[in-house]
């Protein structure tokens, strides 16, 4: 039986190579059908990596109060006349909440960076506390963070990222060198070590982190700041009940009124990711059926001209001793064997896109069981398409296909 | 005489068109027996291939009995049938029928991978098979790279591949000149004399003449059936 498998495959190859164009016609379907598949499978599984990374940097434990929520459909006008976020809530919402161990503020605004004739254009200027450290996942690698005593005298002190090390200071330490941030001169105390990109968007590695008291003296008084509370995780749902309340009577907001402010967590990242990866995954999904229905359909087309050409050799093989389930079986392999093909060109294709997007987007590579499941897919195809054509050729009476012209 | 390789009784053939019935074949009583060399002749229209296609289990009669090598064909299933085909049967026809991407040995080799034969033995049978019709060097050879004897050859090959019981050649030189006509009528000769059973149709009464038996059909019914008394000197 293994003999006559692998003289059908001969057969299958040798029909399909003498009807190239033929055969890359109708395999186009297929191929478009795994290669959306398993595109869709590999951007999901790269997304989700790099996404459970930059949450990472957001940390699960960490309540973010805010202006605005990160996702809302919040009337625009009504965001901008809300009272700005002030630096005095911390101290209150640290005194009297019994789930925050840890506050800082952050206020960033786009400032260049250089040192000497190098200079950097569009860094982030963080302002800060010290307690910024237990309040975001980061870490220095070298040197140290800013100091209680720093903050509340304004030191022109400043932490820096990775990018901004390595593009300003090339051959030596940045530590205790100096570098200007704006028109100010800041001595470098810290490096952060290297956290890459958020999303995929932006990158984390361009901060500049100075004390709030001074970014306050030099930069802005006013402007966008955000809290960040880090709170017993176990408890996270109620920390942020309690500071919700804590914050309302702070605002001195009545019972009718709605919340003047937001707080964010990296749940809303989470649904708003779950929402996208289920439009990539539904879209991707509804390309890959259409285009193997409409392949299937094209290749059951094919089979069935294929059958008709062939009618006389099928004829001829029956009068030599070719049973049905021989010639069924031969027609059904080189239906699979189409889709098959198609299917591995689409992987291949999806393979080179998964390199590129791994090359140009983000870190991401084809997971194996996608390929196993496409080729499974690809073998249906070929199967449910080419049963009805097969079992044709299997029925044809032999004197009938031998007479056919 | 020992019982009959092939026994056909009122054997009917009848074709529906329209509201017509169309006898192909009106009751054929033939026996023929191991090595018999029978040729079939008759107008056009009188039934030769219908009886021919019946015999190689190609078709089936619509009547009668029909017992090959004492069994009852009607009975069989279709594997059953492919498998008579396969390895009792060789067919010769008049337009060569080789699969036309083929070699020639990979066209021999055919019936052999039905017959589930590994590879090598398969490859020494077709070869061998080739040598017999004078082919041994043509064997890489696709029949559009043949001539119409040389394919008629192929065909041969092809039928004698298995070992059969019997070959049926269904005009077997009607395509050809009758120079190379004569070269396969030879040929067909070489088989029955090492003992092969051989029933040919033909048109043509001096093809005819190298059979022992000669049955002429009419309207679906035998018409004549003459045995020469004539031994052959098989040399
Ligand atoms: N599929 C069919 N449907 C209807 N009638 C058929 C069919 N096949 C054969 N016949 C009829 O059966 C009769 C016998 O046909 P057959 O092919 O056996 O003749 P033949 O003796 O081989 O003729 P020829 O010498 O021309 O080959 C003819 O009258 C033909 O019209
Ligand atoms: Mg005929």
């Amino acid at each position: 039986m293994l003999g006559l498998f692998k003289e059908n495959l001969l057969i299958a190859l040798g029909a399909v190579f003498a009807n190239k164009t033929r055969a890359l016609l109708t395999t186009l379907g297929i191929v478009i059908g795994i290669l959306s598949v398993t595109m869709m499978g590999t951007l999901i599984s790269g997304l989700d990596r790099s996404f459970e990374k930059s949450m990472s940097f957001l940390g699960r434990d960490v309540l973010f109060i805010s202006k605005h929520a990160w996702f809302s459909n919040d009337n625009w006008w009504d965001i901008r006349n809300r009272p700005d976020i002030k630096l005095e809530y911390m101290d209150k919402i640290k005194q009297q909440s019994k789930f925050v161990t840890a506050i800082s503020p952050t206020m960033q605004r786009h400032i260049d960076v250089s040192r000497g004739e190098e200079s950097i254009s569009g860094m982030a200027l963080v302002g800060t506390t010290p307690e910024y450290v237990q309040t975001s996942t980061t870490n220095i690698s070298e040197g140290r963070f800013i100091t209680e005593g720093e903050d509340r005298s304004g030191s022109r002190v400043v932490v820096i990222g990775n990018d901004i090390a390595e593009s300003l200071f090339k051959n030596i330490s940045p530590i205790d060198e100096y570098v200007k941030i704006g028109p100010y001169k800041f001595r470098v105390i810290g490096v952060v070590e290297k956290q890459g990109k958020f999303m995929g968007l932006f990158s984390l590695d361009n901060q500049a982190i100075i004390p709030s008291g001074t970014y306050f003296r030099l930069f802005s008084r006013r402007g966008w700041i955000q809290l960040n509370a880090k709170v017993d995780e176990a408890h996270i749902s109620e920390a942020k009940e309690e500071i919700t309340g804590i914050m309302r009577r702070l605002r001195g907001l009545r019972p009718e009124e709605k919340d003047d402010f937001a707080i964010n967590q990296q749940a809303a990242f989470e649904d708003q990711y779950n929402a996208i990866k289920l439009a990539i995954g539904g879209t991707g999904l509804f390309i890959t059926v259409l285009s193997l229905v409409v392949g299937g359909i094209g290749i059951m087309n094919i089979m069935f001209v294929s059958v008709k050409e062939r009618t006389r050799e099928i004829g001829v093989r029956k009068a030599i001793g070719a049973t049905r389930n021989m010639i069924l079986g031969q027609f059904l392999i080189e239906a699979i064997f189409i889709c098959l093909l198609g299917g591995l060109a689409g992987l291949s294709l999806a393979w080179i896109g998964s390199l590129l997007i791994n090359k140009f987007v983000f870190p991401s590579a084809m997971p194996i069981w996608l390929a196993v499941i496409s080729m499974g897919l690809s073998l249906l195809v070929g199967v449910i398409s080419g049963i009805a054509p097969s079992f044709k050729a299997a029925r044809l009476d032999p004197i009938e296909a031998l007479r056919y012209e | 005489m020992s019982e009959p390789m092939i026994s056909l009784k009122e054997i009917t053939r009848v074709y529906d068109v329209g509201a017509e019935k169309v006898y192909a074949l009106a009751g054929v009583d033939v026996d023929i027996h191991n090595n018999e060399y029978l040729s079939i002749m008759g107008p056009s229209g009188s039934g030769k291939s219908t009886l021919m296609n019946i015999i190689g289990c190609l078709d089936s009669p619509s009547g009668g009995l029909y017992n090959f090598e004492g069994e009852s064909v009607h009975t069989m299933d279709d594997n059953q049938l492919a498998s008579i085909r396969n390895q009792k049967i060789g067919f010769v026809f008049q337009t060569f029928n080789l699969l036309p991407k083929l070699t020639a040995l990979r066209n021999v080799e055919l019936p052999l991978i039905y017959a589930n034969i590994p590879k090598d033995e398969r490859m020494v049978q077709a070869n061998l098979a080739l040598e017999k019709v004078g082919l041994g060097d043509r064997v890489k050879h696709k029949p559009n790279e043949l001539s119409g004897g040389q394919r008629q050859r192929v065909a041969i090959a092809r039928a004698l591949v298995t070992n059969p019981a019997i070959i049926l050649a269904d005009e077997p030189t009607g395509n050809l000149d009758s120079k190379s006509g004569e070269e396969i009528m030879k040929l067909f000769d070489e088989l029955h004399a090492q003992g092969n059973t051989i029933i040919l149709v033909t048109h043509e009464a001096y093809i005819a003449e190298h059979a022992d038996r000669t049955i002429t059909i009419l309207d679906g019914k035998i018409n004549t059936d003459i045995t020469k008394h004539i031994k052959r000197d098989v040399s």
